[in-house]
């Protein structure tokens, strides 16, 4: 059953909802679990980074191994170690996060400038990006990373480096078609004839007043891939080292023992993977949706 | 088919072809620039591998001389590879095309097959969502997807292992005796099954699917086949589901490829993955280089066939 | 005594919801209509006055919600006879206030299945509809032949492959596509839009419809190709005497080919009537929007007098938010300070002023 009601009195026939009261419950939904998320992130890596941890993620306590959460004070309970989970996960944050912003910040920057310049050289540069990015997708992710380490070293800012860089064509498509469009409306003549200097119209009125919506989206997915790619590494043996956590060496570590049972070492890393990378996700989409207004329409 | 349509088909795929070759020879390049930028003289030792005997290969070093142009060595490494001669194993001496051969059937049964799962279970999903829009499955299902594609698939993995050995009593690792089991299918399904679900991509896939087919549904086209009373789902299905399930698979495979490293890792599957995976190990180049340029050849091959489809489908001849 | 009609549609409301505004775009407000047997049945009107709504309500092709309503649509063919909105009230309750519709609980789900049972069996082979914009209505990767045959074997008696082929070369010529047994195998994007538009009418017909609707058969073509398909419609429609609802925002195509026109203004009917009455450029009582658009057509004798077009005043009717009295009060030339008062405050019912001549104005009550 569908119910429909009309507001009484006069409707103004330019006035519009505000978007927040437009945009569907869901995405609104989305977007809060995103922004907590990405809270927790931001305040994990800072109490990982300042060393302020409820227990020390190295100490080992025989008496109390694998225990449940909530047991002795340990809140997310003890590894096959008897160490602190929640302490380990926390650290586990600084594996990935300055990674993370490595590779965003790479791929959203030149991305953004080689877009730039491709959107005003106009067609010629398309096949160029084009290219770019099918031979981008042509690799398997890991697959390229693997190339890399066995070049050079299991260097997680070497990795990063080369993860920002495949985003790069990415960023540049987008950026340009925005560009592109954005020109077709006029009002970048409009206002370079105004008198603007070029890179006020760029910085201000393009990338700031437009594209960010993009950016941030990218931005999130960018981490959320950033996240997915770490623990992938660092479970196969290629990242952060044993005795130093990291989610996907703890899901590794914590393996043989979910075999015989005990679930918890493992799992709850993987919990947290999971839960990261859904509110990413989420995020990024729950953004996009609204913004661009596609949902209940 | 009919004479008419060949020839534009024809022309399609050489262009398609082209641009194929032409990445291949991109991927080549990159390839090579890693190597080429990475500390010690890797080149030599390749090259020394592509050369037969051993007894030449001393001199071939010679020969060789001292610090080559970057562009000779790509060339020469470009030519073997060419020929079939990908050097050989640091590690094990074995040729390495020969061994990415032996291991690299299984990466694909492994890889196909995870395709075709990930396609059972987004179609159906997508289908219903565009045909029937919201309705009180639609969220629960996408919020599923969503979370499906957030799980580590490596702990997915385990835990599906743990039920088989709990509830079935098997242990589904792939070893040498494992094929001649009576439950020996049962073996290959599982990893294939774990990829399909855990691959990550399955909440874009769904995405994509409906997306398109909604965009279909909307076309004027298909109004006018409902108002003529006619079978709107043999009129939306070229363009509505054909179309975008060949691009969707051929945009997804680098992940599934990538997801078959860690799955191969987790059941001890022999394929190409875990080659690369003990290649990166090892630093043993020869083998994670032709890896890599297999790994890229099969993307491209995807994509080589999904503009086939397209072009077969389309009586418009290629256009984008 | 006059034979019942073959279409009758009585007091229909289709609306659309808009979310952001929370309100309802009343595209189709209270319409009635009706064609007799074998007539032709012009519905003229600017855009955004409910035709096209209309035309799509009465097959079933409405899918934003809330759509249809309220309302009865009577079709009376020689096989059946059916109020294609059956049971509609089982599905849809409404509310109103001041005499407005401001509530709508209908159950979507339950009414669609409803609908499809009804016009499931009467698309394409009692009621046949062709659309504006020929080329993107045809399917693009199927022959225009192959569509053609899908509706002969659905609708007529030649199921087979090779009967139903003839057929569809038949109706090819039929409507004057030159070497219809190569164009069969023709696909949409390698034909004009003229052709196209011949080869939906051939589907169309083929079918053998009780009923023919056309929207906006010829906006879009090229003028030359528009006169072109009105000769053929007016043709074939000698030929077979099929019954035609024709709509269009052009008057010289509505003249041509109507025995009787409806005008139709910001979701209701203004003026009715047989087409001599209701598009004479002379003095005939008529609704001051017909008069205007009349006015408003360039025609041979404005262009030799050098006179001015006539503009009608004002902007096309916000349909969420309706004005209080007649809809066309706005832009009205011709209110007079006796009714300025009615027209203003109540809206006008549809009232008969000559045999067979509606109209829905203050200025012809008493």
């Amino acid at each position: 059953m569908k119910h429909y009601s009309q507001v009484a009195g006069e409707i103004s026939q330019y006035s519009d909802l505000p978007f927040w009261k437009k945009a569907g419950t869901t995405d609104l939904a989305y977007v809060a679990y995103g922004l907590f998320v990405v809270t927790l992130v931001l305040v994990s890596y800072a109490l990982g980074a300042l060393k302020l941890l409820p227990y020390d993620p190295q100490q080992i306590s025989i008496g109390l191994l694998n225990a449940p959460p909530g047991s002795g004070g340990h809140l997310l309970g003890t590894d096959f170690l008897g160490r602190d989970i929640l302490s380990r996960l926390i650290v586990g944050i600084q594996a990935y996060f300055l990674p993370g912003l490595l590779a965003i910040a790479i791929s959203l920057s030149l991305g953004t400038a080689l877009g730039v310049v491709a959107g005003y050289r106009g067609g010629s540069a398309d096949p160029l990006i084009s290219y770019f990015n099918d031979l981008v997708d042509s690799f398997p992710r890991l697959v390229l990373i693997l190339l890399v380490i066995a070049a050079f070293k299991p260097d997680i800012y070497y990795v990063m480096a080369v993860v920002g860089v495949t985003g790069v064509p990415g960023v540049a498509s987008l950026i340009a078609g925005k560009i592109r469009f954005l020109r077709q409306k006029n009002f970048i003549e409009a206002a370079s004839v105004l008198g603007l200097p070029t890179h006020v119209i760029i910085l201000k009125h393009i990338l700031w007043y437009n594209c960010r919506t993009l950016l941030i989206i990218g931005a999130t997915l960018g981490m959320g891939e950033a996240i997915l790619i770490e623990t992938s590494l660092s479970y196969l043996g290629f990242g952060v080292q044993e005795p130093t956590p990291s989610w996907g060496n703890m899901v590794q570590a914590g393996a043989n023992y979910f075999l015989q049972g005990k679930f918890w070492p493992s799992t709850a890393p993987a919990l947290a993977i999971l839960f990261t990378i859904l509110g990413f996700h989420l995020l990024g989409d729950g953004l996009n949706n609204i913004l661009e207004g596609k949902r209940n329409k | 088919m009919r004479p008419a349509a060949i020839r534009p088909i024809a022309l399609a795929l050489s262009r398609e072809i082209a641009l194929t070759a032409l990445l291949l020879l991109g991927v080549s390049f990159v390839v090579f620039l890693i190597l080429y930028l990475s500390p010690g003289d890797p080149f030599s030792v390749l090259l020394e591998g592509q050369t037969v005997g051993d007894a030449s290969r001393a001199g071939i070093r010679e020969a060789l001389g001292a610090p080559r142009a970057w562009y000779a060595q790509y060339l020469s490494w470009l030519g073997n590879m060419l020929k079939g001669n990908f050097g050989t194993s640091i590690r094990t001496g074995l040729p390495v095309f020969g061994e990415i051969v032996r291991v690299g059937l299984n990466t694909l049964t492994l890889t196909l097959g995870s395709l075709l799962i990930t396609l059972c279970i987004a179609v159906p999903i997508a289908l219903h969502a565009a045909v029937r829009g919201d309705t009180a499955l639609s969220w629960p299902l996408t919020m599923l997807a969503y979370v499906v594609s957030a799980l580590p698939v490596f702990w997915l993995g385990y835990l599906v292992i743990y039920v088989f050995i709990h509830r079935f009593g098997l242990f589904p690792l792939i070893s040498g005796s494992s094929a001649a089991q009576e439950h020996a299918w049962l073996y290959f399904m599982v990893p294939i099954a774990v990829l399909g679900i855990g691959n990550g991509t399955v909440s874009e896939v769904i995405r994509y699917l409906r997306d398109e087919m909604s965009r279909v549904m909307a076309e004027d086209y298909i109004r006018t086949a409902r108002a003529k009373g006619g079978s709107v789902w043999r009129h939306a299905f070229k363009e509505g589901l054909l179309i975008p399930v060949t691009e969707i698979i051929a945009s997804k495979i680098p992940f599934i490829l990538g997801g078959a490293v860690i799955v191969e890792q987790v059941f001890n599957w022999p394929g190409m993955g875990r080659m690369a995976w003990q290649a990166a190990q090892d630093r043993d180049f020869p083998v994670i280089m032709g890896i890599a340029m297999v790994a890229a050849a099969f993307v491209r091959l995807g994509s080589l066939l999904q503009s086939l489809v397209y072009a077969a489908v389309n009586p418009r001849g290629p256009q984008e | 005594m006059t034979a019942p009609p073959l279409l009758k549609i009585e007091n229909l409301r289709t609306y659309f919801y808009s979310r952001s505004k929370q309100a309802f775009i009343r595209s189709v407000d209270g319409v009635s209509l009706q064609i007799a047997r074998g007539e032709t049945l012009g519905v003229v009107g600017e855009s955004g006055s409910g035709k096209t709504i209309t035309a799509l309500s009465i097959l079933g092709l409405i899918s934003a919600g809330p759509g249809v309503i309220s309302g009865k649509i009577g079709l009376r063919t020689d096989t059946i006879q059916k109020n294609l909105l059956q049971d509609l009230e089982m599905y849809v309750t409404l509310g109103q206030r001041d005499g407005k519709i401001m509530d709508v609980a209908k159950d979507e789900a339950g009414w669609r299945e409803n609908a499809e049972r009804i016009m499931g069996r009467l698309r394409g082979k009692e009621i046949a509809m062709i659309f504006q914009s020929p080329k993107s209505s045809l399917n693009p990767f199927v022959s225009i032949g192959n569509q053609i045959t899908e509706a002969i074997r659905l609708h007529t008696s030649a199921k087979d492959l090779k009967g139903a082929k003839e057929r569809a070369i038949y109706w090819l010529e039929r409507v004057k596509i030159d070497s219809p047994r190569l164009r069969f195998e023709s696909y949409s994007y390698g034909l004009s839009g003229g052709m196209c538009q011949r080869a939906m009418i051939a589907m169309a017909l083929s079918a053998e419809p009780s009923l023919l609707i056309a929207d906006e058969p010829t906006t879009g073509l090229d003028a030359t190709i528009q006169s072109k398909i009105v000769d053929l419609l007016a043709e074939l429609k000698s030929e077979f005497g099929v019954t035609t609802l024709l709509i269009s925002h052009d008057i010289s195509v509505i003249s041509r080919l109507s025995g009787s026109v409806a005008v139709m203004y910001g979701g209701t009917v203004v003026e009715y009537g047989p087409a001599r009455d209701v598009l004479s450029a002379g003095f005939a009582p008529k609704h001051p929007y017909t008069g205007a658009l009349l006015a408003s057509v360039p025609s041979a004798r404005n262009i030799q007098q050098k006179a001015y077009l006539q503009v009608i005043e004002g902007e096309v009717l916000d349909t969420i938010n309706l004005p209080r009295g007649c809809r066309f009060y706005a832009r009205c030339n011709r209110v007079t300070e006796a009714i300025r008062k009615k027209c203003a405050g109540d809206e006008p019912d549809l009232r008969e002023i000559s045999p067979g001549h509606h109209v829905r104005c203050w200025l012809y009550f008493e």
